[in-house]
């Protein structure tokens, strides 16, 4: 009974409304960042050096391939000795990677016209599981599936790492990239959760950038 | 000066005693207060002209106890005929209301029964009865099994509570620990609901701890009443350190949950929730299993309460009327079937049967009783219909006499419970101290808030002094009781510590080492005469005689089944022995002088008569015309297990002297016998206890064997005491232990238990101070400074509540003692 209660009272979730005004507040201190994404149907908040962006669904059910994925330049892995042959089919797309996932096929409805804001909203609303905190870099989250995230802090102001991309770096490494020798990006441990909330260390590949 | 007993509510841990024995000790008047945490009694006793009872349970109160009315009320239920109305239930009620002693009275026209509450010691049923046939109604035999004792009923009512609220807790603690714990268990991969993964709903799961944790602490709302109020009384308990310790986790967690709400999640991982919960839990099982073994202490003493029959078949008026066991008056006739119990002392008027007294002496033989011969409450008639005179009835009886005994001696304290006593008055305070500058320490190295608070949560609750408290009191409780069992009545604590102590005794001769009865020994003939016609000539001739070694030689016939003939002109000749016709013969009768004097040749019994004399036999000469035609010796004989008992004495290292008024001689020949060491004979009664005395100069630990009537006066020098009786003849007041039955070997197995006991108290002491010497530090943080671990307090909880458990369940080890055989 309680647990129905508490699924039911958004009130009570802190997580995902902190996610939602923290996210409003990254999108906000980078407004010329964020750009339609006609190709993807959504919204695109761009990394300072355009080598790296977070896209998200304005309308699942038009997505063409993911409701939220990450896009980064492919340069610095295949100078690391990636194969882009080598990778699952989909993920490399000309000079760019596309790690993403598809959320639902829901046909989403605005009261007014859709924003980057009220897009994200969505997510919360609908696969609110997708969003998670992570503690040790005091960060939000967007869960892309296969270990890969888009992370941005809680606060700004007490953050230096605004926004991370967070990249599993498997099937990179078994497409032959030498981890340490990718540029741009940092190869270290991070605490995570595990599905059962567990905490465990792992490998990332990580490209934090600070917004202020 | 006055003695009462006031049962004691409300203590939680033996500092609580103590905190009740300071306060009474405060009020004039009072010379000595004890309060036995494990029976929770306070023995006081003051001066009644300048303090009252009521000013002594007004202290009691005043310090936050309750004064807990031993309730003698009695519930029956008694059928009645006559009734045609409720007109009539309401008279009947009417009148049993009105009369002394009776606080209920219900009847129920429907059903025609009265449901009464009555105090015994006011009204008797009888009465009840009286009235309601004076009132013009006829009451018939009440219905026994509606009888209630009231304060069992309230402590298995009070086990039954701590058992819900144990059972309350766990079901909310259970999921509150796996919540909590779960994700932290990892190689279990416990699942958890989503909505409550506390980094993903932090929010959700602390108010589903919050929910978790409200009923746990409900369930263990005595812990704060009581604990806040002891500290407010400035006497904390162990109440007060689980009170603080799981308060302070919960205001913590409360704390962590604002920051959460204020949209700080990192206290998610700042809830101790299920600390606070898991810490009331265990400890609720701790002290329901406690409650369990408590009980379980005094199962010896229930059990012989329980011994005593229900009813007794009074003989009134020729006809056979059986009334509850309260109605029956001393000199009521009473009939008792074989099989059926004894129901109250008495001396038999009636009948032979033998009797099972093993429930009192602990003696396994059924003992043969006739006519004159006493019986006593609670043993059973074996196999013949006696009837016998009630001469003891209600407390006076010998089982309720050994029952207020053993009840007695377990409500006292031994010297070693002082140490342990004086150690919990201190420790609560001490502890609360070591647990607020330990976590300041840790505070000010620069450890987390957390850490400091775990560190204060943990001290808290592992030092509290309930086993300690307990330590003593049950192992006194469990080996009293078990010694009552096989017929060892010790009489308090300090006898029980001080008799492991000794190493010398002293036993007294006769009836002590001997039966104390002379018996014929030896028949030794001259000539053609056969033995038996010799014994039954010697016992026809001291027919009648009052003289005890007569009386022997008639027992000895006897015991032959030799008839009694009939002798002519029976002469005593004082100082010398009888002088009889038998078939126109003289026969005399007596001892050397008498022979020597009547010119009677003994040269030829010589040898045999310095023999017998030097194993401490007593010779009668025989003599039929101008010859000697014999010999009977009579001896006191030596007790069956006396060589047994003594040699097993001398096996734990025991000296063991006899004290006699017999002559050297005599007394040297029975101590050969069953192996004495030194001999002090020729002692008159009034010296007995200088010996004892002369003894304890040496730097002995002296105990005196006796029969508790004769050696008063060095049964009550000797340090312990040891009177031997049937229990009821026995000076009980004499001695320090009394042994039920003649049987020697219980003096090494009294002296066995009281070590056995003192081992017991030892290992519980080295339990209970362990737990707290060894947890106290590492609950500091003292290995984690050497960088190991810290104690969770959880796992404080758990080791607290196990001292209190394997202090018990050591405690109750006792009662798997068994005698020496």
């Amino acid at each position: 009974m309680t647990m129905l209660f508490l699924a039911g009272c958004q009130k009570s979730d802190i997580v995902g409304n902190t996610a939602k005004n923290s996210f409003k507040s990254v999108l906000d201190a980078v407004p010329d960042q964020v750009t339609v994404d006609e190709m993807n149907g959504g919204w695109s908040l761009d990394a300072p050096d355009n080598t790296a962006r977070f896209i998200w669904s304005k309308d699942y059910s038009k997505s063409p391939i993911h409701d939220v994925m990450i896009e980064f330049d492919a340069a610095p892995f295949v100078n690391a000795g990636l194969d882009v042959s080598k990778l699952p089919e989909g993920l490399a797309y000309e000079d760019k990677i596309m790690l993403g996932t598809k959320l639902g096929n829901d046909e989403l409805k605005y009261e007014g016209e859709a924003t980057p804001d009220t897009s994200f909203h969505q997510i919360v609303k609908l696969y609110r599981d997708s969003i998670g905190y992570h503690e040790v870099l005091d960060h939000y989250g967007v869960d892309l599936g296969n270990g890969n995230k888009f992370e941005w802090a809680k606060d700004m102001k007490t953050n230096d790492k605004d926004i991370v991309f967070v990249v599993d770096p498997e099937i990179f490494i078994e497409a032959g990239v030498n981890p340490d020798q990718v540029e741009g990006w940092v190869y270290a441990s991070v605490e995570m959760m595990d599905e059962n909330g567990k905490k465990i260390e792992v490998m990332k590949f990580l490209k934090p950038f600070d917004l202020q | 000066m006055q003695k009462e007993s006031i049962q004691i509510g409300g203590m939680t841990c033996a500092a609580c005693a103590k905190r009740i024995e300071k306060v009474t000790m405060k009020l004039n008047g009072v010379s000595s207060s004890n309060v036995n945490f494990s029976t929770e009694k306070l023995n006081i006793e003051f001066d009644e002209q300048k303090v009252s009872v009521p000013a002594i349970k007004e202290a009691v109160l005043k310090a936050g106890y309750e004064v807990l009315e031993k309730s003698k009320e009695k519930e029956i239920t008694i059928p009645i005929q006559g009734m045609t109305c409720a007109a009539c239930a309401t008279r009947i009620e009417k009148v049993v209301s009105k009369l002394e002693g009776v606080s209920s009275a219900s009847v129920n026209f429907a059903t025609e029964k009265l449901v009464t509450k009555y105090n015994p010691d006011t009204v008797r049923i009888s009465h009840i009865k009286q009235t309601i046939s004076k009132a013009g109604y006829k009451a018939l035999e009440i219905e026994t099994k509606a009888a209630i004792d009231e304060d069992k009923i309230k402590k298995q009512k009070e086990i039954k509570q701590l058992w819900i609220k144990f059972m309350v807790s766990a079901v909310f603690c259970i999921p509150l620990f796996y919540l909590a714990m779960g994700s932290m268990i990892w190689w279990l991969r416990l699942p958890i609901p989503k909505q409550l993964m506390p980094m993903q709903y932090p929010l959700n799961f602390a108010v589903v701890l919050i929910i978790l944790t409200t009923p746990i602490l409900i369930a263990g709302n005595k812990f704060y009443s009581v604990g806040f109020k002891a500290i407010i009384n400035r006497s904390p308990n162990m109440d007060s350190l689980i009170a603080m310790g799981t308060s302070a986790a919960v205001l913590y967690s409360l704390y962590s949950t604002y920051r959460i709400v204020m949209g700080d999640f990192k206290y998610v991982d700042d809830l101790y929730f299920e600390t606070a919960g898991v810490i009331i839990t265990l400890i609720l099982l701790g002290k329901s299993l406690e409650a369990v073994s408590k009980g379980k202490t005094s199962e010896a003493i229930k059990k012989l309460m329980g011994l005593a029959p229900k009813t007794a078949i009074v003989i009134q008026d020729g006809k056979e009327v059986v009334m509850p066991i309260e109605e029956v008056e001393v000199n009521d006739i009473i009939l008792v079937k074989p099989g059926e119990k004894i129901p109250v002392d008495g001396i038999i008027v009636d009948g032979i049967t033998s009797i099972d007294e093993s429930m009192l002496t602990g003696e396994s033989m059924p003992i043969e009783k006739k006519k004159g011969d006493k019986v006593f409450a609670a043993s059973i008639n074996k196999n013949g219909s006696v009837t016998f005179q009630a001469t003891k009835v209600g407390s006076d009886t010998a089982l309720a006499q050994i029952i207020k005994l053993v009840e007695d001696a377990q409500g006292t304290k031994a010297p070693i419970a002082q140490m342990a006593d004086i150690v919990s008055g201190y420790f609560v305070p001490i502890v609360f101290v070591i647990a607020l500058v330990s976590s300041i320490i840790w505070a000010i190295s620069g450890q987390s808030l957390v850490f400091a608070l775990t560190i204060f949560i943990a001290v808290l609750v592992i030092a509290c002094p309930c086993a300690l408290g307990l330590a003593t009191p049950t192992a006194i409780m469990v080996a009293t009781g078990k010694g009552a069992e096989y017929g060892i009545l010790i009489k308090g604590g300090e006898a029980l510590e001080t008799t492991h102590k000794i190493n010398t005794i002293i036993f007294d001769k006769t009836g002590t080492i001997t039966e104390g009865k002379p018996e014929v020994t030896d028949i030794i003939t001259i000539g053609d005469i056969s033995k038996n016609r010799l014994l039954q000539i010697a016992a026809s001739a001291e027919k009648g005689s009052e003289h005890p070694l007569g009386d022997a030689i008639v027992r000895g016939a006897e015991k032959e089944k030799l008839e009694i003939i009939k002798l002519d002109s029976f002469e005593a000749i004082p100082g010398y022995g009888i002088r009889v016709i038998e078939e126109g013969k003289v026969v005399l009768l007596g001892n050397k002088k008498l022979m020597v004097e009547k010119g009677i040749s003994l040269s030829s019994l010589e040898n045999e008569s310095d023999r017998l004399a030097s194993e401490g036999k007593t010779p009668m000469y025989i003599a039929m015309g101008k010859e000697i035609a014999g010999i009977i010796a009579v001896a006191d004989v030596v007790k069956e297990s006396s060589a047994k008992a003594i040699k097993k004495l001398h096996e734990m290292g025991i000296e063991v002297a006899m004290i006699t008024g017999d002559n050297q001689r005599t007394a040297q020949a029975i101590a050969r016998q069953v192996g004495i060491d030194r001999v002090l004979a020729e002692v008159l009664p009034q010296d007995k206890s200088n010996e004892v005395k002369k003894l304890q100069a040496e730097g002995k630990v002296v105990s005196m064997v006796g029969d508790g009537i004769n050696d008063a006066p060095a049964l009550a020098q000797a340090d312990i005491g040891i009177a031997i009786g049937s229990g009821t003849d026995v000076a009980m007041e004499s001695a320090d232990i009394v042994l039920m039955k003649s049987d020697l070997m219980d003096v090494p197995t009294a002296i066995q238990l009281s070590k056995s006991t003192i081992r017991n108290i030892k290992q519980n002491l080295f339990w209970a101070f362990g737990y707290n010497i060894l947890g106290i530090p590492v609950a500091a943080g003292l290995l984690h400074a050497f960088g190991g671990p810290t104690l969770n307090p959880i796992l404080a909880a758990a080791a607290m509540s196990l001292s209190s458990v394997s202090v018990l369940t050591n405690a109750l080890r006792l009662k798997g003692f068994k005698p020496y055989k």
